[in-house]
């Protein structure tokens, strides 16, 4: 390992999109697979119906489709903070929630009761209010403190929404069920997920995702460089939280029920980190390909047994042996660049040479 | 003024549990520097070996503390060999996803051995106490605050009255120095997480006198046990006394004194102490400067 991390080209070079032929076969074979995915759920419509077009999929392969989707966002957001700013956040799925139940309060008939598109629209706006002010806190801790103190964010505030009945308490809230509604919530994640892709490319060859990327590198010299850390480690927490924010909206009406269970499940908490980590963390494509392999692989695993307990087993098990033997992901293997490794062992050996 | 009193003591009492549930993951942090997740989890193996060896042989959970703890040593040790020692330098984030996953696997094998059940150990004496004062004193939560005390004494001793303890802590020093002047590292890696991994047993055993466990119900002593390391600060088991019972103490209090805070609370009170500590005094209330 040539130790050229201090210079100024290197970050551009590693995130050069138009790589090894390799990579660019995987695009192709992404923007084809996505194109399917987005005409084939058509066929079940009833217009395809009466041209006589054989149904592709089936209701519950929508449902799978969506949740990809939804996962998609997840990860890309989780990586936004943890795989390019370098700050491994233990605790996104609080902005998942919120965003989900901001929605659901907002549309809620003995609530607000206002219409579903401003409930999805405020979604985003408060996880992100709420990220700024927890990050300008947080995004001062490094290392585990960062990690759990995100964690104990995520679990406090789910355990607030539980106790506070105007938030449903421990029951819930049931946003109005939208009747034959499967192919629209479709395409919105679908939306949802290449805005969060598109932001990610967007900061990617920004000055600002070259901040971060040099926070991640070394936040010090960040500094001396003239790289406003706190701000821009918060405006990530930000972007981060509010793509994620507005999937939890769409998922509160996808859904039409959310509770603390759901809105703060630690089991999205970590399928979103581990897809990210499994795609390659600090890429663009990264936590997508993550997403839809491992959320595949939890359909594949949960098909096998009606016991959660072995996708579970099945889920630790990725994780151990994605840490131990592909740390750096699967688009790292196709030619791409995931940075985050190299970087955070360069990072532990200093902080564990001292 | 009862009221008060009577829950100051079962502050300090609860307090107890949270000494004995963190005083390994402490060990391990400041010895290896990994936040071990799946503690809550090897917590609760200790606390279904107890019940087994209670329900089955009918063993008093006290007397059978030594031979959790053993066993528990067993396993931290194979755990560390096997696992945990191929991320021992990786990046922090790994480690926490390692033994993240590691979690997932023990809670879950439980669930298929033992399922979803409560258990609970309860031994003739589990019912009564003491009244000193109009105040209600358990006995077996003194015997847990004692074991506590006892275990922390031990950890103790060992780390700075014995040779192995001078390895263990030229470890968390400088690993690198330690090696060259002679220490085995990979073993004792393994001992520090086998002790981490026999202080959780106990604690376990402990617990499993005191409420009914579930294969679930290890999740919140991983947090609880953060929440400890960071009140009380990284390095010292005195440190990690104080942060114990002064987290009972406060939670205890937050719960029964604070209008409108209940038992929902708990999680809620036990970040917000810790998210101020960390943001406010990040080396501990105790804690040494990094």
């Amino acid at each position: 390992m040539s130790d050229t991390s201090e210079s100024p080209h290197f970050s551009s070079e590693g995130l050069r999109l138009a790589g090894s032929g390799r990579r660019r076969i995987l695009l192709v074979l992404l923007l084809v697979a996505l194109v399917l995915v987005l005409l084939a759920p058509l066929t079940t419509t009833d217009q395809a119906d009466s041209l006589g077009l054989p149904s592709l999929v089936d209701r519950s392969q929508v449902r799978i489709l969506t949740t990809i989707a939804m996962f998609v966002v997840l990860a890309s957001g989780w990586n936004l903070v943890g795989g390019l700013t370098g700050y491994g956040s233990f605790g996104n799925v609080a902005f998942f929630g919120l965003g989900a139940y901001t929605c659901a309060v907002a549309v809620d008939v003995h609530r607000l009761h206002l219409p579903l598109a401003v409930g999805i629209a405020l979604s985003p706006v408060v996880a992100a209010a709420f990220a700024a002010l927890v990050g300008l806190a947080l995004l001062r801790l490094r290392g585990h403190y960062f990690a759990i103190a995100t964690l104990g964010i995520a679990v406090a505030v789910g355990e607030v929404v539980k106790n506070i009945e105007f938030l449903g308490g421990a029951t819930g809230l049931f946003p109005p069920i939208l009747r034959r509604a499967d192919l629209v919530f479709l395409y919105l994640m679908v939306g949802v997920a290449l805005l969060a892709v598109g932001v990610t490319r967007v900061i990617l060859r920004s000055r600002f995702g070259y901040g971060l990327i040099a926070i991640r590198e070394n936040e010090d010299a960040a500094q001396v460089l003239g790289v406003n850390t706190t701000a821009y480690k918060v405006a990530a927490f930000a972007v981060a939280a509010a793509l994620t924010g507005l999937a939890g909206g769409v998922f509160a009406l996808w859904n039409s029920f959310v509770n603390q269970e759901l809105g703060f499940s630690l089991d999205f908490n970590i399928q979103m980190i581990l897809m990210a980590v499994v795609g390659g963390a600090g890429t663009l494509l990264g936590p997508v390909i993550g997403a839809v392999v491992l959320e595949l692989l939890i359909q594949l695993l949960a098909g096998r047994s009606d016991v959660a307990v072995y996708t579970q087993i099945g889920l630790g098990l990725l994780l151990a042996v994605t840490v131990i033997f592909v740390p750096r992901g699967i688009v790292d293997f196709f030619g791409g660049r995931s940075r985050l490794t190299l970087a955070q062992i360069r990072r532990s050996l200093r902080e564990t040479g001292v | 003024m009862t009221l008060l009193l009577q829950q100051v003591v079962l502050g300090l009492l609860i307090g107890g549990i949270y000494v004995a549930v963190a005083m390994g993951f402490s060990l391990v942090w400041g010895i290896l520097n990994i936040v071990n997740l799946a503690h809550g989890a090897l917590v609760i193996v200790g606390a279904y070996l107890t019940w087994w060896l209670f329900a089955r042989l009918g063993l008093d959970p006290f007397l059978s503390l030594p031979l959790v703890a053993l066993a528990l040593f067993g396993l931290g040790y194979l755990l560390q060999r096997g696992l945990v020692n191929r991320v021992i330098r990786a990046p922090l984030f790994f480690t926490l996803l390692l033994t993240f996953g590691v979690n997932l696997m023990i809670v879950n094998v439980l669930l298929l051995l033992f399922k979803s059940d409560f258990r609970s150990v309860t031994p003739a004496y589990s019912g009564s106490g003491l009244g000193i004062a109009g105040i209600e004193v358990p006995y077996i939560r003194v015997g847990a605050l004692a074991v506590a005390l006892l275990v922390a004494g031990a950890v103790g001793y060992l780390l700075n009255r014995t040779r192995t303890g001078a390895a263990i802590l030229a470890v968390g020093a400088d690993r690198d120095a330690a090696r060259l002047v002679g220490v085995d590292l990979r073993h004792v890696y393994a001992l520090t997480f086998a002790i981490g991994a026999a202080c959780a047993g106990v604690a376990g055993a402990l617990i499993s006198t005191i409420q009914a466990i579930t294969p679930t119900a290890g999740e919140p002593y991983t947090l609880q046990a953060f929440v400890v390391v960071v009140l009380g600060g990284l390095g010292r088991v005195s440190a990690t006394v104080v942060g114990g019972l002064l987290f009972g103490l406060v939670e205890t209090l937050g719960q029964t004194m604070v209008p409108g805070l209940g038992a929902g609370w708990a999680n809620a009170i036990a970040f917000a102490i810790m998210v101020l500590v960390l943001v406010v005094r990040p080396q501990g209330l105790l804690g040494r400067l990094a």
